[in-house]
């Protein structure tokens, strides 16, 4: 039932890409970017049911797949771009970030939800919906920091070479998108924060260990360093090009660390080992 | 014979030198005078005269162009060798092109809308602009709308500052805070600051080698002047720095910027030469977070802006030329109607006329059942004998034919009278009440 109206929403995604880049190709068309804003705001409320539906239907066990990971981490990353269009107007931004959000959810489209079994007290955690929620929140805004980034270094690319061309005239100043990335970096760090302290106290509570040198819990310490260490250099002058190379560095970090982690069945406990008693070092 | 038409005898940039335009060219209670004279002339029903500084186009509405040309052989003779005419369709798609800017020396400039609404509003004013010259100039004015918004041919720089401006937009979205350094007090430096000063910028700060001169330029840009000497300690203040000196050599070189940049603490800084011999060291501009723009640089932005108005242009003149049909089949449609209206007007008479005589005769011995038979007989005879022509004269007049009308205003001697008809009539339209019934 849930993937069925998961597949409205895909189309909805599909429309709102598809007015996006038709303004990003033909900025005179405002409208296809109010546009592509209306029919992304009615994909996140269209997934916000399908997931609602999901957790009534699997008790919230999907989001511990991969795949119901992916879904998540769209629905969010609709939720957040919509949030910044809000109040920091960047239509052209979203040719960038609508197609990406389609590409992550269509793998997700097609195969029924698999859920893993999972102790049901695991799931009562309150800190581990925080850390599950929060974690992907923060992935969201470090993907929209990294299309953001793209999209500057594209610019600086144009205005420094002297191209005057349909990329120059089409992209944002430079400027604004210097402040959207540190705006983004901040934010996610913030999120991202959370998603650790929440991730440990669950840690504590289920795993009897707030530190156990699982893979995912090193990545992911890298990564909370480097997007700190970014927050921090900000205040100390850098900015625009070399900060945009770093938001990149760090994405891309996120992203493989994800893949990589679920591509070696059995290397993080993140992986299906909640169980309270789940002898300890037994990594499934 | 012909209906009045449209005629058009005009000069511009292309046909005619300044010194010929400036002769003809008339503004205020000239125009207006003019105005009246040419509406005064013989045959002319409406006039319309557009004179801006690129051109002078005189539009009347009569049966010839002589009194349009006489307006400018009276005023400067040697003008009569510089004259292009035009008529009809053709004198009413040249309004269009000129509206919609695809006739200007600066193809998708902005003004020469404005300036032929002024020109309307004057003719109106004045009275020689009716009905007809109102529908045509409205026509033209919303081609020129559409042009606008559905084309690009508006877009992009065409100036020095223009371009300046659109390239500081790309590198600092405002200059909201910001500041501006002009060095140097060349005229298209001075230009090109009070432009940027429109985006914000929260101060001006001059600097010339003369203090005198700077003084004055500052004061004309509304800026503080600053002692030359203080060069290095300005680039460190200022966001954009716009050069325009008169010196030989560079007066930036990558040392002096260096040197700024770590100043700065590397916030981007955007260098405007607009110097021949340049007076940036184009060195300085491959430091990171330095933008620089030399005159070459500029005109590329001019000459691409150019080659993209020359693409748009092709879509504007389709749609110019779409709207140009519309408009000459919606007249033709309007000229035929007339002819209907006098056309069932001459035959309504003769039948009333028959009545009239067949009821004096016969008429004591009908009842009053048996006189209103008689005359719904002749008013039927009437509607069924013009059923057809009236219907193949809508047809013809909406297929963009208009020589029917006038074959059949030939055909039943109605000629005189509709070429009569004056065009303040024509735009109103109106069918007698008894012929719009069709009782056929």
């Amino acid at each position: 039932m849930s993937i069925q109206i998961l597949r409205i929403a895909a189309l909805l995604y599909a429309a709102a890409a598809a007015g996006y880049v038709l303004y990003f190709a033909r900025p005179r068309h405002a409208r296809a970017a109010a546009f592509g804003f209306w029919a992304l705001a009615a994909a996140f409320g269209v997934h916000a049911v399908a997931i609602g539906v999901g957790c009534g239907e699997f008790g919230g066990a999907e989001f511990f797949s991969f795949r119901g990971g992916l879904v998540l981490l769209v629905w969010l990353l609709a939720g957040a771009f919509l949030l910044l269009q809000r109040f920091y107007r960047l239509p052209s931004l979203g040719a960038f970030v609508t197609p990406f959000t389609l590409a992550v959810l269509l793998p997700a489209l097609f195969g029924d939800p698999t859920h893993p079994e999972i102790a049901p007290e695991a799931i009562r955690q309150p800190t581990l919906a925080l850390h599950i929620v929060a974690a992907f929140l923060g992935v969201a805004l470090f993907a929209i920091a990294f299309g953001t980034a793209l999209m500057y270094l594209l610019q600086e690319r144009e205005v420094k070479g002297k191209r005057f061309g349909a990329l120059f005239s089409r992209l944002p100043s430079l400027d604004a998108l210097d402040r959207m990335v540190e705006r983004l970096v901040r934010m996610g760090f913030v999120v991202y924060t959370v998603a650790l302290v929440a991730g440990t106290i669950t840690a504590t509570a289920v795993w009897k260990s707030a530190w156990s040198w699982d893979p995912k819990q090193i990545l992911s310490l890298a990564i909370w360093i480097l997007y700190g260490a970014m927050v921090q250099l900000r205040h100390s002058g850098w900015h625009g090009r070399r900060y945009a190379f770093l938001t990149l560095l760090g994405f891309t970090l996120v992203a493989g660390s994800m893949v990589s982690l679920r591509a070696v069945p059995g290397v993080t406990r993140h992986s299906g080992d909640y169980g309270m008693q789940a002898p300890g070092g037994d990594a499934r | 014979m012909r209906l009045e038409d449209v005629f058009l005898v005009g000069l511009s940039h292309k046909s005619a030198p300044i010194e010929v335009r400036e002769r003809v060219a008339l503004s205020g209670d000239a125009l207006k005078e003019a105005l009246g004279e040419l509406r005064r002339a013989d045959g002319v029903k409406e006039a319309l005269v557009v004179s801006t500084c690129n051109r002078v186009e005189v539009y009347v509405q009569a049966g010839a162009e002589d009194p349009a040309r006489r307006f400018f052989t009276a005023r400067a003779a040697e003008a009569g060798d510089h004259l292009y005419a035009k008529e009809g369709v053709e004198a009413i798609r040249h309004l269009f092109r000129v509206s919609a800017s695809l006739d200007s020396m600066v193809v998708g400039e902005q003004q020469i809308l404005g300036q032929v609404k002024e020109a309307y509003g004057i003719a109106s004013a004045a009275e020689a602009a009716g009905a007809f010259f109102s529908r045509l100039c409205n026509r033209a004015f919303a081609t020129a709308k559409r042009v606008r918004t559905e084309t690009e041919i508006g877009r992009g720089a065409t100036s020095m500052s223009q371009v300046a401006v659109e390239l500081v937009r790309k590198i600092f979205d405002d200059l909201k805070g910001r500041s501006i350094l002009l060095a140097g007090a060349g005229k298209m430096g001075c230009l090109s600051a009070k432009a940027l000063a429109a985006l914000g910028a929260d101060r001006i700060l001059v600097t010339n080698r003369s203090p005198e001169r700077g003084l004055a330029l500052a004061h004309q840009v509304g800026g503080t002047f600053r002692e030359w000497p203080e060069l290095p300690r300005l680039l460190v203040e200022a966001d954009v720095v716009i050069v325009s000196t008169g010196a030989p050599t560079y007066v930036l070189g990558r040392e002096l910027v260096e040197e700024a940049m770590r100043a700065r603490r590397h916030r981007s800084l955007c260098l405007i030469d607009l110097s021949v011999p340049r007076n940036v060291d184009p060195a300085a501009g491959e430091l990171s977070d330095v933008y620089a723009y030399d005159v070459d640089d500029m005109e590329k932005v001019v000459q691409s802006t150019q080659e993209a108005r020359r693409g748009e242009a092709l879509r504007a003149e389709a749609i110019v030329e779409a709207e140009v049909m519309a408009f000459a089949k919606e007249r033709e449609t309007r000229a035929a109607l007339p002819v209907l209206a006098q056309l069932r007007r001459h035959a309504e008479l003769i039948a009333r006329a028959e009545v009239e005589k067949t009821l004096s005769q016969v008429g004591p011995k009908l009842d009053d059942k048996g006189r209103r038979s008689v005359e719904s007989m002749a008013l039927a005879i009437v509607n069924k004998l013009l059923h057809r022509p009236t219907a193949r004269l809508k047809e013809a007049a909406s297929s963009g034919d208009g020589s029917l009308a006038g074959a059949a205003a030939e055909l039943f001697g109605i000629e005189n009278e509709t070429q009569g008809a004056p065009a303040g009539r024509e735009a109103a339209p109106r069918e007698e009440p008894g012929v719009s019934a069709d009782r056929g």
